[in-house]
């Protein structure tokens, strides 16, 4: 997979099809970050491992690039995503951007509790079929089951926010300038644990058909909040209501963004008013 | 819960006239509540219904126009959405999405108004108080 | 073109995190975690996220600058460096080379350091060089060495999440070290019992499991209660006191006049807590404290110290990979500037002054002469300026925000016949320099910090300064130069490879070997991988001793005139003086209002809303700051950050000293409360 990454990576930039390919570089000492190479002799150095999400990166390097910069991306199935989230919502021109998509192992998938871990263009390595994160245990104890012992288990966890904001520094989607969080009229500035409700659940609802599991929120949390899982339930709403799944590809819009009464919808049936949303699907 | 504290934002062609006769009528409801008037419950952001929740509010009713009966263009369909997102994340969380309670035409009478506002009284009833999400800085806002 | 991402290591606190600085054209442009660091493994805190802004903030010294009257005036660099060397040897030819104070930097290299403390001692034959850690963990370094002969953190970051039980005591650690919290709470994950001693409530007492709210002051009593416990139930590891202890017998004598109920008196907790407390942190098979500002600064820092180490030692729970006594050190390489001997009683590497071979040793590896007596403390310099201390050199620190009666500071700054300050910025203490030199922060050299688990790591240059700014290593050599020295080093990795010549732990300690992860010390030789943990087998002394905790209550209590008892501290999203994070736009949106924290009590009583001015008064001076409500602060207590110039806490505080190490008691002092006319009243 290695070989076949670079060999395609030099022949962009040969071919010049692309300015710059972002990945990751092995540098000297064995250092490994993130790195742009614009001389195919780095190319080299070029690793895959380990799994450095690179989508925010893109974009910043786009954005602060000049017009006509063409960025190639090394990505795997979650960065694919975002990179299509961004270039839905107009933060990436998506004549400016290449992928090289590679696939996850099933052991990485199985850490990151990923159903699709390989990009929709994938260029190297084999697609393995993933883990289904709601059959997780863990996952299970936090998302169904007895309501108040989760209530105060959530609570537990989110009560040790200590607000660097890397979560939202870290999502690719997060991109909103100037951001809700930091405004004082939804959330109190200045304070830790950050507040709870206000802060995380803000940011996890604004992300509700955005989000494209690919777990940077809870690898920049130094707190070890699992804030992935807080969006399993509606990507699974989405999914099932509605057939719709974030970054899948450029042209289908979230559902979220028509009404009950427009496509897509899952044919069912609204009544002529609608009490209590739970007493209604009966659950 | 003893009293649930509930906010009730009411759409002000339908809601807020059930809302505006209890009022009149001085209809005995049973738990301390506030009406927000709003022109169409399609404006009801969903992190107003989240702050109002990290603010000691126990539940949130949203009151609009039957199906069919939005004055602007169908906005409230465009609602519904949202909120079964949003349902669907308090249900996650433990919080329980039977606080959101979005309720279209069923309240432009008084007496449905009061139906309505008892109902959600009771399904709330039955739920812990937020405590271990409010204030968790403990400085007060 | 596309950017380059540099990865260095963050210049706030001392856990030391990596991070990779985005720079594009010449300007640093965002910050990213470093997923690849052995810390912070792809996490960062508000304040690193940040580390980027205020790198190119147009208040940024671009020149050196020469005091005419009230303003300053450019000069060029081949102007100023000759003035202050005629200037600084003038005084000493005058005074004698005891007149001249040297305040080295916590938050420049180790290089810079050991570089300014050899200057001040070769040039001028004096020991006055000291820094900021005096203010912090001097009780630490004291108290350790005379313990177990080393005074540096005995185990690493990472090894807390083994710990099975954490002690916290007197450490906001949520807020002013949380990457490390993120270790803690992987532990509690794990099953790990986390019991935090405040007099405040915090993130991290809102996430303990027990929580002991003891009165300010009373950490002695505490620990002595839990040690009498833990001896009387015989919960002491007698095997490991009989191998590798000293002292244990005036140990227990001592104890004998510290009852539990005695100790539940004194700390206003329950006495069943304490025995509680004391079987889970005597039982556990390892246990670790945390300790940080609440236990150093005090007028008994020190003695506060020794308990803990007796505590720990009387139950073995130091010298394995998870049991250990963790000070968390504040600045990013304070650790370091204590390691380089930028202290007025030690050579680098904690080698004493007044010991002959010592002397001998760096005499000859250095040319010249060297005082043998111990010199004087930051407090002290500045306490004397005007009097024994006639001419200061201060790079980069601003003990007009940091020491405490910050009054009498800008006092004694104005007495000082000449004062150089080497600084980023146009600090509060620069304003009373006659010469500054403008140097370089963490992203323009490179250099080594050390990190509070003792982590020599590597800074990567990202981008020049700015204007004619220099480096601090470039005008350490200029200036050594013109005095006179040999100070014709090139690049710093030439000064690591000199201190390592002159120190066994730091031996084989070389740039190339700390490219990746970085070394920890003791590293003897070329071929030792640095040392995770210590103490283990032995002590470095050899055996441990115990040494008497002797309970002194604070020096100012609150009283009739000035009821409420004032405590100072860090708050999460700014840091120290606030001379970089008050330049960050990030962290100015999180939060740009000092404030004090009121209880709800009190508020009330006073008739204060959130939000109210109110003014805050001892008997050093009074400051005027926005009231936060909040139970965090028990009834009759104010906490106040001292971030904030425009209201510093530490015209406040009380500079009363800790005998043995040094450091002003900044966690208590008596302090009144009153309403402030509020904007638009009268």
């Amino acid at each position: 997979m290695l070989e076949t990454t670079k060999n395609m990576a030099r022949q962009i930039l040969d071919e010049k099809k692309a300015d710059g390919i972002l990945g990751l570089m092995k540098g000297q000492w064995d250092i490994i970050q993130p790195h742009v190479f614009e001389n195919p002799a780095e190319l080299d150095n070029l690793v895959l491992e380990p799994k450095w999400l690179l989508a925010k990166l893109a974009m910043r390097v786009l954005r602060s690039s000049s017009e006509n910069y063409t960025l190639a991306v090394i990505c795997r199935g979650c960065d694919e995503r975002a990179l299509i989230e961004l270039i839905k919502r107009n933060q990436i021109e998506e004549k400016t951007l290449l992928t090289i998509g590679i696939a996850c192992s099933q052991e990485q998938a199985a850490l990151c509790l990923c159903d699709r871990p390989y990009p929709a263009k994938l260029d190297a390595g084999e697609a393995v079929s993933g883990v289904d994160p709601l059959e997780d245990e863990r996952v299970r104890a936090l998302l169904i089951g007895n309501d108040t012992q989760r209530m105060e288990k959530w609570a537990d966890m989110l009560r040790r926010c200590i607000k660097c904001y890397g979560c939202r520094n870290s999502c690719p989607i997060c991109i909103c300038e100037p951001c809700k969080l930091e405004d004082e009229v939804w959330v109190q500035r200045g304070t830790v644990p950050a507040e709870m409700i206000p802060f995380h659940l803000i940011r996890a609802f604004h992300l509700s058909d955005t989000c494209v599991a690919c777990g940077a929120c809870q690898e920049a949390c130094p707190v070890n909040i699992p804030l992935l899982w807080l969006q399993f339930s509606m990507r699974k709403t989405l999914r099932e209501r509605y057939g719709y799944e974030a970054g899948l590809d450029t042209e289908t819009k979230s559902p979220v963004l028509s009404s009950a009464f427009e496509k897509p919808d899952s044919d069912r049936e609204y009544p002529a008013w609608i009490h209590s949303l739970r007493e209604r699907d009966g659950s | 819960m003893n009293q649930p504290r509930i906010l009730i934002f009411a759409c002000r062609w339908c809601g807020l006239i059930g809302a505006d006769a209890a009022g009149k009528k001085r209809i005995a409801l049973p738990t301390p509540f506030r009406v927000i008037p709003v022109e169409c419950a399609a404006l009801v952001e969903t992190d107003a219904i989240i702050r109002a929740l990290a603010d000691g509010v126990d539940g949130v009713a949203v009151l609009g126009c039957h199906i069919g009966g939005c004055r602007y263009n169908n906005a409230n369909h465009t609602a519904i959405k949202r909120m079964e997102l949003l349902k669907d994340l308090l249900d996650t969380t433990g919080i329980g999405g039977n606080r959101l309670m979005f309720s279209f035409g069923t309240a432009h009478e008084d007496y449905q108004f009061e139906e309505v506002i008892k109902n959600f009284f009771d399904e709330l009833g039955p739920l812990p108080s937020l405590g271990p999400w409010l204030s968790p800085s403990g400085v007060i806002r | 073109m596309g950017p380059n991402f540099i990865k260095t290591i963050c210049p706030y606190c001392g856990t030391g995190c990596g991070l990779l600085i985005e720079v594009r054209d010449g300007v640093a442009v965002a910050t990213r975690p470093d997923r690849e660091h052995p810390v912070s493994r792809g996490s960062l805190c508000i304040k690193g996220w940040s580390a980027h802004e205020f790198i190119h903030h147009p208040d940024r010294l671009t020149a050196p600058l020469l005091r005419k009257g009230d303003t300053f005036q450019k000069i060029p660099w081949d102007e100023a460096i000759p003035m202050a060397a005629s200037k600084l040897r003038e005084t000493a030819a005058q005074y004698g080379g005891d007149a001249i104070g040297g305040l080295s930097s916590a938050k420049c290299t180790n290089e810079e350091n050991y570089l300014f403390q050899k200057l001040i001692r070769t040039a001028f034959k004096t020991n006055n060089v000291d820094h900021c850690a005096r203010l912090c963990h001097a009780p630490t370094t004291v108290a350790m060495a005379q313990t177990l002969g080393s005074g540096a953190m005995t185990n690493s970051i990472s090894d807390l999440a083994g710990a099975e039980c954490i002690l916290a005591i007197g450490s906001n650690t949520a807020e002013s070290h949380p990457i490390i919290m993120g270790e803690i709470y992987t532990a509690v994950d794990r099953g790990a019992a986390l019991i935090v001693v405040d007099p405040r409530e915090t993130a991290v007492t809102r996430n303990a499991k027990i929580h002991l709210r003891i009165q300010p002051g009373t950490d002695i009593p505490l620990l002595c209660g839990m040690m009498r416990h833990i001896i009387d139930e015989g919960l002491h590891n007698e095997e490991f006191i009989g191998a590798r202890m000293e002292g244990f017998e005036e140990l227990r004598a001592f104890l004998q006049s510290w009852p539990v109920s005695r100790a539940a008196d004194e700390c206003g907790i329950d006495e069943g807590l304490i025995r509680d407390v004391a079987n889970r942190y005597a039982t556990a098979k390892e246990s670790a404290i945390i300790y940080c500002m609440g236990i150093t600064q005090h007028a008994c820092g020190t003695a506060n110290v020794l308990a803990i180490c007796d505590l720990a030692m009387l139950c073995g729970h130091v010298g394995t990979e998870h049991s250990g006594i963790y000070p968390l050190r504040g600045q990013n390489n304070v650790q370091g500037a204590c390691d380089m001997g930028a202290l007025p009683n030690v050579y680098p590497g904690y080698q004493d002054v007044s010991d002959p071979a010592m002397q001998d040793k760096f005499q000859k590896a250095w040319g010249g002469e060297l005082s043998d007596m111990p010199g004087l403390t930051v407090t002290e310099i500045i306490g004397r300026a005007g009097k024994d201390i006639r001419a200061a050199y201060i790079m980069a620190e601003n003990p007009a925000l940091s020491d405490p009666d910050v009054n009498h500071v800008l006092e004694s700054l104005k007495a000082l016949d000449f004062l150089i300050v080497q600084d980023i910025f146009l600090t509060e203490t620069a304003q009373f320099a006659h010469l500054i030199f403008p140097s370089s922060c963490f992203a323009e050299k490179s250099g080594t910090f050390t990190n509070t688990e003792r982590r020599f790591q590597l800074l990567r240059k990202a981008v020049d300064p700015p204007g004619s700014a220099k480096e601090d290593l470039e005008i350490l050599c200029l200036l050594g130069n013109a005095l006179g020295l040999d100070f014709s080093y090139t690049n710093p990795a030439e000064v690591m490879d000199e201190i390592a010549s002159l120190v066994p732990a730091y031996g084989g300690i070389r740039f190339d070997r700390l490219e990746r992860e970085g070394l920890q010390w003791p590293c003897p030789d070329l071929e030792h991988p640095g040392t995770p943990y210590l103490h283990k087998g032995r002590f470095t002394r050899g055996k441990g001793l115990f040494v008497i905790p002797e309970y002194t209550p604070p020096k100012e209590l609150p009283d009739e005139q000035y009821p409420y008892y004032l405590s100072t501290g860090r708050m999460f999203a700014h840091y120290h003086t606030g001379t970089m994070t008050r330049r960050s736009p990030f962290l100015n949106r999180e939060l740009d209002e000092a404030y004090a924290e009121i209880n709800p009590e009190d508020a009330a009583h006073l008739n204060v809303k959130e939000g109210d001015r109110i003014k805050v008064t001892t008997r050093r001076g009074d400051m005027i700051t926005t009231a936060r409500i909040t139970n965090r602060v028990s009834k009759n207590c104010i906490f106040a950050p001292f971030h904030f110039t425009e209201a510093r806490a530490n015209r406040l505080t009380n500079p009363v000293l800790d005998p043995r190490s040094k450091i002003p008691e900044f966690k208590v002092c008596a302090a009144d409360v009153r309403k402030e006319p509020q904007d638009g009243e009268r």
